[in-house]
C-alpha cells in the first residue's frame, strides 16, 4: 500500500473578514487621531510630544503613523519561562496557554462550600493548584487577600505565589512603588537582572480606565515593564454598554485604541520591549450592571481580536476564558466555562487568564480550576483534529477483524492497544461510568469530584522549593528592609 | 382614572417629548406643580423603579425614564414655591482619593436621581477634605462614597474619620459601594449602609430616610 502523507487539518475559528478587521483598525486610528485620550502622566506626555503628538494639557491626539512603528519595533514573539529558566509558554503563532485571574474578593471554601472574603493562604493554595496541574500554565493571584497590609497587598500576594509554584506569573502592582518591590524579588528568583530580562517568567497586568483615560500609576507601570523589559499587557476594560459603545465593533475599537496607545508609550519608553496585545472586551450586562463573564460576546471579540493579529498587527495576544457568571460550579458554570474555552483555542487566542473564576470575577474557586483543567484536555483533543494516514485509516486491522474468524474484535486487535491512548480522549474528572458504580462510589457529581481531586492534589503536590537563602531574602524585601 | 395616566406612561416609555407636551399640558390646564411631580413624575419613575428590579425592563430602559423625568422637571423648576419639598432628600455622591472609576458611582447617581433624589455629584478622585468641605456646602441627607480598587477602599475609611474630625459625621448617612467593598467592610468602617449595585442603592437610600 502507498504510505498517504496529509498534514493534519486542525479546526480554526475565523469571525472577522479582512475588510471588517481593517474597518475597526481603521476606527481605532481615527479614534486616536480625531477624538484622543487623556493622559496623566507627565512623562509619557512629554515623550508623546517629542514623537509627534498634539498635546493641550493633559488631552493628546496621536498620528497613525506612531501606531505604526510601535508595532514595527514590538516583539512579535513573547516567550515566559518557568522560574528555574526552562521555555514555559512560547505565545508565538496559534499558541494557546491557560491560566487563572487575579484579584478575587470571595473564594468558594474548599472545605465547606461557602462563599467567603478571600485570604492570604488561598493565595497560596491556587497557586499550589496550578502548579499540579498539567493544563494549566501560569498562575494569577486569584484573590485580593484581607489578612494582609493594603499598601503592600500586591507584594505580599507576589511573594505568596513565589513560593508556591514554578510555573510562569501573571502579576498586578499598584503602581511604579510596589512593582519595583516586584520586580526585585523576581530578580531573586531568577537569579539577577540579566536572567530575569533573557528568561522572564513574569508578565505584568495593568489596565487604564476606559474611556480613553491613562492614569498616572498605570502609566509608571507601563514605563517600568519597557524600561526593564518585563513582558506586560495593558487591555483596558471597554465593555459594550459600559466603558464603551453597546455595539461590539465600537468597543472593540476604542478598546483597541486604548490598547494602541499603551504600546505607543511602551515602544517609547523601551524599543523592542514585549508588550503583549489586546484589550478586554466584555458586556455590561443590561440587567444587573455586572460585566459579564460567561457571556457569548467576550468569547466573540476576542476571536475577531485574534483574526486581526493575524491580518493586521502580528503580536501575540491576551485572552479570557473558563470563567462564568454563576454563584456556585454548577451547569451554567460548565456551560460558560466551556464555551469560552474551546472557542478561545479554536480562534488561536495565545495568553488565557481568568479560569476558575465564577461570579462575573468576583469569587474564586479550586474546584473550577481543577475543572477547567479537564475541559482544556477536552478541548485540546478537539482542536488537534483527525490525523489521516495509513496507521489511522487501519485499513489492515478492519481486514484482520473481518478475517478474524469467531470472537475477532477490534479491541483484542493489536492496532487497539498500540494507538487507544492517542486515539481517543481518556476523561479523568468527566464521568462515563455505569449507573451503578457511579451510585457505589457515592453519586458524587463534577463539583464533588473536582473538590476531591483539588484536595488531593493540595495535600500530596510537591512544589519544588525555592532555595532558603532565595527565601529570605525574599522575606527581607517583605519587610521593607 | 389618574389624570396623569398620559404622562405616566410617557415617562414609564422614556417618551421624552410626549411626556414634556403632557407636563405642560397639565400646567396649562391648572394642574397643582407639586402634584404633576408626585402624581405624575415620581408615581411614574416609582413604578419603572419597581419594574426594573422585577426584572422587567433593563438598564438603558430605566435610564431613558429617568432622562425623560429630569426633562419634564425643567419645566416644573421655575415654578415651585419657596419651601417646596421636591425631592426625596439630598444626595452627595463621589468617587473617593486615588480612584479615577466612575462608570457605578454616575449609574448609582442616575437611578438615585430617577427615584426622586436630589444629587450633587462631586466626580472622581474625591479627597476626605473635599468631601467634608462639600458636606458643609450642600448639607446633604445622604453621602455616597465609591471605589473600585482594593487599594483605594481605605480613603473611604479615612473620608469617615475627616467627617468625625470635622464634627460633621452625625449629621449625615453614609453608604458605600463598588466591586470589592463588602458589608462586613461597611461595618468595619462605620459606614451607615453598603449596596452591592445602583438598583440596591435606591432602596437603601430610602431604608435610610425612613422612606416608604
Amino acid at each position: 500500500m502507498k504510505p498517504i502523507d496529509i498534514p493534519t487539518f486542525q479546526p480554526q475559528l475565523k469571525v472577522l473578514s479582512r475588510e471588517q478587521a481593517l474597518a475597526i483598525h481603521t476606527a481605532a486610528l481615527k479614534i486616536l487621531e480625531k477624538i484622543g485620550f487623556k493622559m496623566e502622566h507627565p512623562g509619557a506626555l512629554e515623550m508623546l510630544a517629542n514623537a509627534g503628538c498634539q498635546i493641550s494639557h493633559d488631552w493628546v491626539r496621536l498620528p497613525g503613523h506612531l501606531v505604526k512603528e510601535a508595532l514595527g519595533s514590538a516583539p512579535r514573539q513573547i516567550a515566559l519561562y518557568d522560574h528555574k529558566g526552562k521555555k514555559a509558554m512560547p505565545l508565538t503563532n496559534g499558541n494557546h496557554f491557560y491560566g487563572t485571574g487575579s484579584d478575587a474578593t470571595f473564594t468558594l471554601d474548599l472545605g465547606t462550600g461557602e462563599r467567603r472574603r478571600a485570604i492570604l493562604k488561598d493565595v497560596a493554595n491556587f497557586a499550589k493548584l496550578v502548579d499540579g496541574l498539567e493544563n494549566i500554565a501560569f498562575a494569577m493571584s486569584m484573590a485580593n487577600p484581607e489578612d494582609v497590609p493594603v499598601e503592600n497587598i500586591y507584594v505580599h500576594v507576589f511573594a505568596e505565589m513565589v513560593k508556591n509554584t514554578n510555573k510562569p506569573i501573571v502579576f498586578i502592582a499598584d503602581s511604579g512603588k510596589d512593582i519595583a518591590k516586584i520586580y526585585e524579588m523576581a530578580c531573586l528568583v531568577a537569579g539577577g537582572e540579566d536572567k530575569l530580562r533573557s528568561k522572564p517568567f513574569i508578565l505584568n497586568y495593568s489596565e487604564p480606565i476606559s474611556p480613553l483615560r491613562f492614569p498616572q500609576n498605570v502609566v509608571e507601570k507601563l514605563i517600568f515593564c519597557a524600561k526593564k523589559k518585563i513582558p506586560i499587557c495593558l487591555p483596558s476594560g471597554s465593555n459594550a454598554g459600559g466603558g464603551a459603545p453597546v455595539t461590539l465593533a465600537g468597543a472593540m475599537a476604542l478598546g483597541i485604541a486604548e490598547n494602541l496607545v499603551g504600546l505607543v508609550v511602551h515602544q517609547l519608553a523601551g524599543k523592542g520591549s514585549p508588550f503583549l496585545f489586546g484589550p478586554n472586551v466584555s458586556v455590561l450586562d443590561m440587567k444587573s450592571t455586572v460585566v459579564s463573564y460567561g457571556g457569548p460576546e467576550w468569547s466573540l471579540t476576542q476571536a475577531a481580536l485574534a483574526d486581526m493579529r493575524d491580518e493586521v498587527y502580528g503580536l501575540p495576544i491576551w485572552a479570557f476564558a473558563g470563567a462564568s457568571d454563576a454563584k456556585v460550579m454548577d451547569a451554567q458554570a460548565g456551560a460558560e466555562a466551556m464555551f469560552s474555552i474551546l472557542s478561545a483555542m479554536l480562534s488561536r487566542c495565545n495568553l488565557i487568564h481568568d479560569i476558575g473564576f465564577l461570579e462575573y470575577g468576583s469569587t474564586s474557586s479550586l474546584e473550577m480550576v481543577t475543572m477547567v483543567n479537564e475541559l482544556v484536555a477536552m478541548s485540546r483533543f478537539f482542536t488537534e483534529g483527525i490525523p489521516v494516514n495509513n496507521e489511522t485509516l487501519a485499513l489492515e486491522a478492519i481486514e484482520r477483524v473481518i478475517n478474524g474468524g469467531p470472537g475477532s474484535i477490534f479491541l483484542t486487535d493489536d492496532h487497539t492497544f498500540k494507538y487507544f491512548m492517542q486515539a481517543q480522549f481518556l476523561p479523568k474528572l468527566l464521568d462515563r461510568s455505569r449507573y451503578d458504580s457511579w451510585e457505589e462510589a457515592g453519586a458524587k457529581d463534577l463539583y464533588k469530584r473536582c473538590n476531591i481531586e483539588a484536595r488531593r492534589i493540595l495535600s500530596e503536590h510537591q512544589v519544588e522549593p525555592k532555595p532558603a537563602e532565595v527565601l529570605q531574602e525574599i522575606a527581607g524585601v517583605l519587610q521593607g528592609h | 382614572m389618574n389624570e396623569f395616566e398620559a404622562l405616566e406612561e410617557a415617562v414609564s416609555k422614556g417618551d421624552i417629548k410626549t411626556a414634556v407636551a403632557e407636563t405642560q399640558r397639565a400646567l396649562d390646564a391648572g394642574s397643582e406643580v407639586k402634584s404633576i411631580l408626585d402624581k405624575g413624575l415620581i408615581a411614574a419613575m416609582d413604578k419603572v423603579g419597581d419594574r426594573y428590579s422585577k426584572g422587567l425592563i433593563f438598564v438603558p430602559q430605566m435610564l431613558r425614564s429617568a432622562k425623560t423625568m429630569q426633562e419634564c422637571m425643567k419645566l416644573l423648576q421655575p415654578l415651585f414655591q419657596e419651601g417646596d419639598v421636591t425631592s426625596k432628600g439630598k444626595v452627595l455622591i463621589g468617587t473617593v482619593k486615588g480612584d479615577l472609576h466612575d462608570i457605578g458611582k454616575n449609574l448609582v447617581g442616575m437611578m438615585m436621581g430617577g427615584a426622586g433624589f436630589d444629587i450633587t455629584d462631586l466626580g472622581v478622585d474625591i479627597p476626605p477634605e473635599k468631601f467634608v468641605q462639600k458636606i458643609q456646602e450642600v448639607e446633604p441627607d445622604i453621602v455616597c462614597m465609591s471605589a473600585l480598587l482594593s487599594t483605594t477602599m481605605p480613603s473611604m475609611s479615612r473620608t469617615i474619620e475627616a467627617m468625625q474630625k470635622a464634627g460633621i459625621r452625625d449629621k449625615v448617612k453614609v453608604m458605600i459601594g463598588g466591586a470589592p467593598v463588602t458589608e462586613k467592610y461597611a461595618r468595619e468602617i462605620k459606614a451607615d449602609s453598603y449596596a452591592s449595585d445602583a438598583g440596591s442603592a435606591v432602596s437603601k437610600a430610602k431604608e435610610l430616610l425612613g422612606i416608604l
